[in-house]
Order: C-alpha cells, then sequence, then structure tokens
C-alpha cells in the first residue's frame, strides 16, 4: 500500500493519541502498547475513535496487535477496512 | 431531564414506572428479605421483552437506543436494585457477544438472551483477584483443540440462577475469554447468601474442576480477552449500575420529601427544620446532577463517542457516591423508623453502598478518571 496515500489517516490517528495521551511526541512506528503508553481503556476508546471517525466496524476477525500496535499499523488498517 | 428525551423515551419511561409500580414494588422488601427473585417473575420479564431491550431486533431484541435503555435501568432502580443487577449483567454478556462473538455465538445465545430463556453471568472476579484483573489467576490450559479450564470466581452476580458463564482467565501470558453453560461437567456453583445489599441478585462462587473447553467457546481472540473483551462488558455494566443508582437516589429522594412533608415534631412538620431542609436541597440537586450525567453518558453510547468511556465512568463515580449520601440522609431524616425494615430506606441504605462497590470501585474511577483528565493536558501545553 502507497504509505503516502495514508498521510491523513496517520495525521488524524496521531492526533487523537498525542490529545488523549500524555507524552511529548509519537513516532509512527512506536509500539503504543509494548511500550506502555496506553492502558486498555484507551485500547477501546481508540477502537470506538476509529470506528467513529472513519465508519469502519472492528470485528473478533480485527483483533491482532498487528493492526493496532502503532500509528502506522494501524493506519494501514483503516486503509484495509475502508478498501473491503 | 425529562424535559430532553424524545416523546418515544418518555413513553417508554411511564410505561417501565408503570410495570415496576405493578409488579415490583409491592414484591420489593419481601425478595430482598427471603434473598430470591423468583423464578416466575424473571419469566415474566423475559416475555415483556425487556431483559433483551438492547439486543438488537435482528437477534430477537428490542433494539432500544442506550438512554431508552437506561430510562429502564433508573425506573427498575427505583424498585429494586437486586432487579437491576440482571439487567446489568444480561447487557453485559448479551452486549459483549454482540461485538466480539462469533456468528455461531451471536446466533446460537443472542436470541434466547433476549428472551430471557437464557440468564446470563459475567465472571471476571476471584477471591484474590478484584480490580486488578490483569493478576486472574483462573487458568486456560491449551490442550490440542481445547482448553482445560481451572479456578475459582466469587461475587458473581445471579451466578446461582445462570445458564450461561462468560468467564475470564489467562492461558499463561495471553488473557482468555469463553461460554460455558449450566451443567457443564466440572462446573460447580455455591451460592453466597447474607450480602449486605443486592441480597436478592443471587451471588455465587463459582469453582472450575478441570472444564473441558472446546475452541469454538473462546469470545473475542486469546490475548485480547483483558485489552479488549471486558471492557465492553464492564463498560455496559456501569451504564446500567449508574442509571440503576440514579433511580435509587430518586427512590431516597421521594422517600424523603414525602416523609419531611408528612411527619410532625410537635407543631411542625419536619420539611419545616432548616436542617432537614439542607438535607434535602443537597439530595435533590445531586439527583439532577446524576440524571444529567447519566443520560449524557447514554447519549453518547448511542452517538458512539470515544469519551463515552469517560463520560460512563464519571457517572458511574458521581451517581454511586451520591446515593450512598441520599441513603443515609434519607435514613436521617426518617429517624428510628429508617434503621427497620419495615421502612424502604433501610434496604435503599444497604443496597447504596454495593453500588460505590461494583464495575469499578470509586477509588478505580478516580485512578482511572484522575489519568484521563492529566494526559488532556498536552493539548492545552500545546495551545499555550
Amino acid at each position: 500500500m502507497n504509505t503516502e496515500a495514508i498521510q491523513p489517516t496517520r495525521e488524524t490517528i496521531r492526533s487523537f493519541i498525542l490529545e488523549s495521551i500524555n507524552i511529548p511526541d509519537l513516532n509512527d512506528d512506536d509500539n503504543l502498547f509494548e511500550t506502555g503508553i496506553v492502558n486498555s481503556l484507551f485500547a477501546i476508546q481508540l477502537m470506538t475513535f476509529l470506528e467513529k471517525s472513519f465508519s469502519i466496524e472492528v470485528t473478533m476477525d480485527d483483533l491482532s496487535m498487528d493492526n493496532f500496535q502503532s500509528v502506522n499499523a494501524t493506519s494501514l488498517f483503516v486503509e484495509r477496512k475502508q478498501n473491503n | 431531564m425529562i424535559s430532553l428525551l424524545t416523546a418515544d423515551q418518555k413513553e417508554k419511561y411511564t410505561e417501565f414506572r408503570d410495570f415496576i409500580k405493578t409488579n415490583v414494588e409491592p414484591c420489593a422488601s419481601k425478595w430482598d428479605q427471603n434473598q430470591e427473585m423468583p423464578g416466575e417473575f424473571i419469566k415474566l420479564l423475559g416475555n415483556s421483552g425487556y431483559l433483551g431491550g438492547n439486543i438488537p431486533t435482528e437477534f430477537g431484541g428490542k433494539g432500544w437506543d442506550l438512554v431508552t435503555f437506561g430510562l429502564l435501568n433508573e425506573a427498575v432502580g427505583r424498585g429494586i436494585s437486586s432487579l437491576t443487577d440482571l439487567f446489568t449483567i444480561q447487557a453485559m454478556v448479551s452486549m459483549t457477544l454482540l461485538k466480539w462473538g462469533t456468528k455461531e455465538q451471536k446466533d446460537k445465545w443472542l436470541p434466547s438472551l433476549a428472551k430471557g430463556d437464557v440468564i446470563g453471568a459475567f465472571a471476571l472476579t476471584e477471591p484474590n483477584v478484584g480490580s486488578a484483573i490483569q493478576n486472574l489467576e483462573t487458568k486456560f490450559t491449551k490442550q490440542g483443540d481445547k482448553y482445560i479450564l481451572s479456578g475459582r470466581k466469587r461475587w458473581i452476580s445471579y451466578g446461582e440462577k445462570a445458564d450461561l458463564f462468560l468467564i475470564f482467565g489467562k492461558d499463561e501470558n495471553k488473557s482468555v475469554a469463553a461460554l460455558i453453560t449450566k451443567g457443564t461437567p466440572g462446573l460447580e456453583i455455591s451460592p453466597l447468601k447474607n450480602m449486605m445489599g443486592f441480597r436478592a441478585a443471587h451471588m455465587a462462587q463459582l469453582t472450575f474442576h478441570d472444564i473441558e473447553i472446546p475452541e469454538i467457546n473462546i469470545v473475542g481472540k486469546p490475548g485480547f480477552a483483558l485489552s479488549h473483551v471486558a471492557p465492553i462488558g464492564l463498560h455496559y455494566g456501569r451504564i446500567s449500575t449508574s442509571c440503576s443508582a440514579l433511580g435509587l437516589l430518586r427512590a431516597c429522594f421521594e422517600e424523603s420529601i414525602v416523609y419531611a412533608a408528612s411527619r410532625k415534631i410537635g407543631n411542625k412538620f419536619v420539611g419545616e427544620e432548616g436542617m432537614i431542609r439542607s438535607l434535602i436541597a443537597k439530595m435533590g440537586t445531586d439527583l439532577q446532577a446524576a440524571s444529567l450525567l447519566c443520560y449524557t453518558a447514554c447519549k453518547a453510547e448511542d452517538e458512539h463517542t470515544p469519551d463515552v468511556y469517560e463520560k460512563v465512568q464519571m457517572a458511574k463515580y458521581f451517581t454511586s457516591k451520591a446515593v450512598v449520601k441520599a441513603a443515609s440522609d434519607a435514613v436521617q431524616i426518617r429517624g428510628a423508623s429508617g434503621c427497620h425494615e419495615s421502612s424502604p430506606v433501610a434496604r435503599y441504605y444497604r443496597d447504596s453502598k454495593i453500588m460505590e462497590v461494583i464495575e469499578g470501585t470509586t477509588q478505580i474511577h478516580e485512578k482511572m478518571l484522575g489519568k484521563t483528565f492529566v494526559d488532556r493536558a498536552n493539548k492545552l501545553k500545546k495551545e499555550k
């Protein structure tokens, strides 16, 4: 997938995370969960944000850390869902 | 608050209040004392469709919005808290399955849950684990294409009556959620009687003696049970509990104002005393504030906004604290008669404290909400 094409999605997701979590900055490949940046409540907040903002539905089949571990991974997941 | 509701929502609230006044309030004290929610009454609830109110119509439910679900919980909470606990757990199990269940799990269980033919139980809490759910001791051990479940759960609402249990545990470092049914070999159900409040909520301890669970009973995916599966159930549990506490708060307020306007001390009504008016003023203001918090949270759920989780936490935090104060003051206003079970406020007092403990204690909500608010400083810092 063309990573330039997902830039607006990436910006939207990064902004949401930075407005929700008290960290100075966030690299697009930082692992959100392994570094302890976010807690479990944030996991479903992020999921709801994605569903609402991008008109997608996260289902059981989407439960994979590969889909949510970083800003880049989440952006690619959103694009895939929108294109399905 | 009522003025902010749609015509349909107002109509449903009137229907719920009438149902509770007719079918629940005359029996509430007896059910509480007997520590029993009669099976026939649960069947009546099933026939009314109320137990599946928030389940979509495609699965046999009523497909209500969350505000309407909240109104039902408030109306029921006005009658007896033990009963709202049934709506709480039914919603926790149903909505978790709706979000994370497989198609087969949804088709199999949601219609029965909607009709009340199946009662659910949400089995998360353990004898050694309450708020710190990351430390669950219940074990799922993978063996070929099945799991072996062992461990114990405690303080499980309606565990004694439930037909379908959603169990949370761990397979080494991965969290797992799975369904088991009543009668499964190795499932031991021990009723827990003599609770302080919610006495008719059929609390139970569950013991799992190496229960075999096929993979098709896993809900969500291993590794996500605590991060994604349980939070959905807890979220609906908090919505239900908030509105149930709101109903109890309304009960305290209504009992108190009627008593204050009827009971005389010498030549004066109790309600003419400034100190009593002060207690009632605080109670009435808390009632209005709690109502706004609860239905704002329900509306956020209907609009599916990402801040719904903190709104629900705030509603649960505020309302459960307010009802403890209100119930204590309702007893105080009545004096000695409020300390006897012949008055409903004695039950309100016992039930109110449970509200501050279930679905996240007051202290857990303070910890989480405090973090949420401080984290928001990032945006403000950038704006300055």
